[in-house]
């Protein structure tokens, strides 16, 4: 379980890292949505195998407890995500209407008029 | 005592306020400034408490510090606090005298407060995600201060600022995930118990790598810098002398605590690297503000030459050298934000800040010339002003670790720092022909001036009062190193539990 984990987290992290690199808006866009998934599921592993484990929750009190805390971590986190990706969104929007493209290298080509 | 979170929910309080008033006005505009002003007054407070030898420590919702979050206000934390409410009252007094009510943006006044909580929350933290919380606090409220009153120009250059935060943030956030599964805790102070039998750890090796990165890209270390000297410029300048100020100085003081306080002080690696990192930050740019001829990029490509000071003394990691990087810190913040303000003056008067096209403000206005002569001297480090006692602790300590190598770079560097200020001083204030305007009609460029002299008799007092600085800087490094005392005085704080009900 770990293991898989920890491979789904690489493969999620390299993907995240190639879209990023792209010069289409649409890619670089899903390569950060990636990037936080990515991060949020290093958080949620590290709470241990869930094997046999009950969730945080007070039912029956003899089961061990899987850890809480990384659940408690990971749910700001994913707040503070979807607050940024939300400002993303907006950000490469406000881009495309100024500049009437969506390939980002063509937003740094031209020279620049003050420096 | 509950005096740590006033620094953090005085900008709340503020920031809703001002909000929910509504259009800007002189009211709104007092109640601003005046609550700046009762922030500088708190932590000016909180470093005369901990100069004492306290360490104030609050535990959120009184639960015991081992399991809820805790903030700790040392004697750093309070200086660093201390810095930034007094560069942000600067930064707002200096946007009233810019301009008048009708012309303020009516969000930038929250958003600013919002930013000074981010920052002032990163300073008391002693828990790492809580540490992440107030860095994306700050990081949101930054990301809409640069694009709030931005030209279609300003926006491109936002976005390379806002895409390597992102990644940051992500890497912070695996960062912090790891450090639970290595110690299973948190809190700074269980961490450096846990921590300090394992130096050895190769798993520990790795996490302090990725914090390197991680707040690399935060304070503009060498290879993590391009996303700074094009986006600050783009900045109003009251909101950039903040900027330039503080935020690359918070990733400085993270590196500060978590080298210092948090990880163990074995590992020799990660501070040769620190330290090698910040000889190339400052060389490098410090040749690109030499290629820049506008002024806000070239004190925009200072700021990282500055920080690999900064760096470069927390690298070779000894008593002195922590000291004298916590000084260089107290230094530069005052100039480096004075420095953008009397860029913004200068700006004003001439109606541009391309050095090709200013000049004459010495003959008009020779009280500004004065001021900038007072502050780029001090950036450069000439004795006695106040740049020159952090280079020279910082060149003692390096000699006494025999990194001639490095020390000749730093040297090297404050003299090519001495070259591009004497660039903008022929550009913009002595030279000039006949036709260039200085448009001194206007009386609001004198009530900004008022707040860049108010700066800069700071940064005088430090450079002549030196002594008394160096001295405080000392007793903070000691603390700071000192992670039993630390960590004795953060776990101490047991709660209010049926054992130990607080009074």
């Amino acid at each position: 379980m770990s293991l898989e984990t920890a491979v789904l987290v690489g493969v999620m992290f390299s993907v995240a890292t190639y879209l990023v690199l792209q010069r289409s808006f649409v890619r670089i866009l899903f390569g950060f949505l990636i990037l936080t998934n990515a991060a949020n599921l290093v958080l949620l592993a590290m709470s241990g195998r869930p094997d046999g484990k009950r969730g945080p929750v007070v039912l029956d009190p003899s089961a061990p407890m899987v850890d809480p805390l990384p659940q408690a971590l990971i749910l700001t986190a994913i707040v503070i995500g979807f607050g940024v990706a939300a400002y993303l969104v907006f950000l490469l929007y406000r881009l495309f209407l100024d500049q009437k493209t969506t390939n980002a290298a063509d937003l740094y080509e031209e020279p620049e008029s003050n420096s | 005592m509950n005096w740590p979170v006033a620094p953090i929910l005085l900008p709340l309080f503020t920031a809703l306020a001002a909000l929910f008033w509504g259009r800007p006005g002189v009211g709104r505009r007092s109640l601003v400034a005046g609550s700046a002003a009762a922030q500088l007054a708190v932590s000016l407070g909180l470093v005369c408490a901990t100069l004492e030898g306290r360490i104030f420590v609050l535990g959120l919702g009184a639960w015991p510090a081992r399991f809820g979050i805790v903030l700790v206000v040392d004697l750093l934390s309070a200086l660093m606090l201390a810095l930034s409410t007094l560069v942000a009252l600067a930064s707002v007094l200096y946007a009233y005298a810019e301009s008048p009510t009708r012309a303020e943006h009516p969000l930038r006044a929250p958003l600013t407060q919002f930013l000074v909580m981010g920052i002032n929350l990163t300073f008391c933290t002693g828990d790492l995600f809580n540490l992440f919380v107030a860095f994306e606090i700050m990081l949101i409220a930054s990301y809409a201060l640069l694009t709030l009153e931005a030209d279609d120009w300003d926006i491109k250059h936002a976005f390379p600022y806002v895409g390597i935060n992102l990644f940051g943030s992500a890497l912070f956030l695996s960062a912090c995930g790891l450090t639970y599964a290595l110690f299973g805790t948190l809190n700074f102070a269980q961490i450096a118990l846990r921590a300090a039998p394992c130096a050895d750890d190769p798993r520990l090796w790795v996490l302090a790598l990725l914090l390197i990165v991680v707040f690399g890209i935060k304070a503009g270390l060498f290879p993590l810098y391009y996303w700074l000297p094009n986006s600050y410029p783009t900045l109003p300048i009251p909101t950039s002398a903040l900027f330039a100020g503080m935020l690359t100085k918070v990733g400085v003081y993270v590196l500060l605590r978590i080298f210092g306080t948090v990880l163990p002080h074995e590992l020799a690696f990660a501070h040769t690297l620190l330290a090698v990192m910040g000889g190339a930050t400052m060389l490098l740019a410090v040749m690109g503000a030499i290629a820049r001829n506008f002024i806000r990029g070239i004190l925009s490509f200072h700021i990282l030459s500055q920080i690999g000071f900064m760096v470069l003394a927390i690298g070779l990691f000894t008593p002195l050298s922590v000291a004298a990087c916590i000084l260089y810190i107290i230094h530069h913040i005052v100039v480096k934000s004075s420095l953008f303000l009397i860029g913004g003056v200068a700006m004003r008067l001439n109606g541009t800040d391309d050095l090709e096209r200013m000049g004459n403000l010495w003959k008009r206005t020779p009280w500004l010339g004065a001021l900038f002569l007072c502050q780029a001297l001090s950036l450069a480090g000439l004795p006695p002003l106040s740049g020159f006692w952090g280079k020279y602790l910082i060149v003692v300590a390096g000699l006494e670790q025999a990194q001639y190598a490095l020390v000749a770079v730093s040297i090297l560097a404050s003299i090519l720092t001495l070259f591009s200020m004497v660039k903008i001083w022929n550009g913009a204030f002595w030279t000039g022909s006949d036709r260039v305007p200085v448009r001194t009609s206007d009386w609001r460029w004198r009530a900004m001036t008022a707040v860049v002299a108010g700066l800069t008799c700071v940064s005088l007092a430090i450079g002549l009062g030196a002594e008394g600085v160096v001295q405080i800087a000392i007793e903070a490094a000691e603390r700071l190193l000192d992670q039993h005392a630390y960590a004795d005085a953060a776990l101490g704080f047991l709660g209010k539990t049926a054992a130990n009900p607080i009074p």
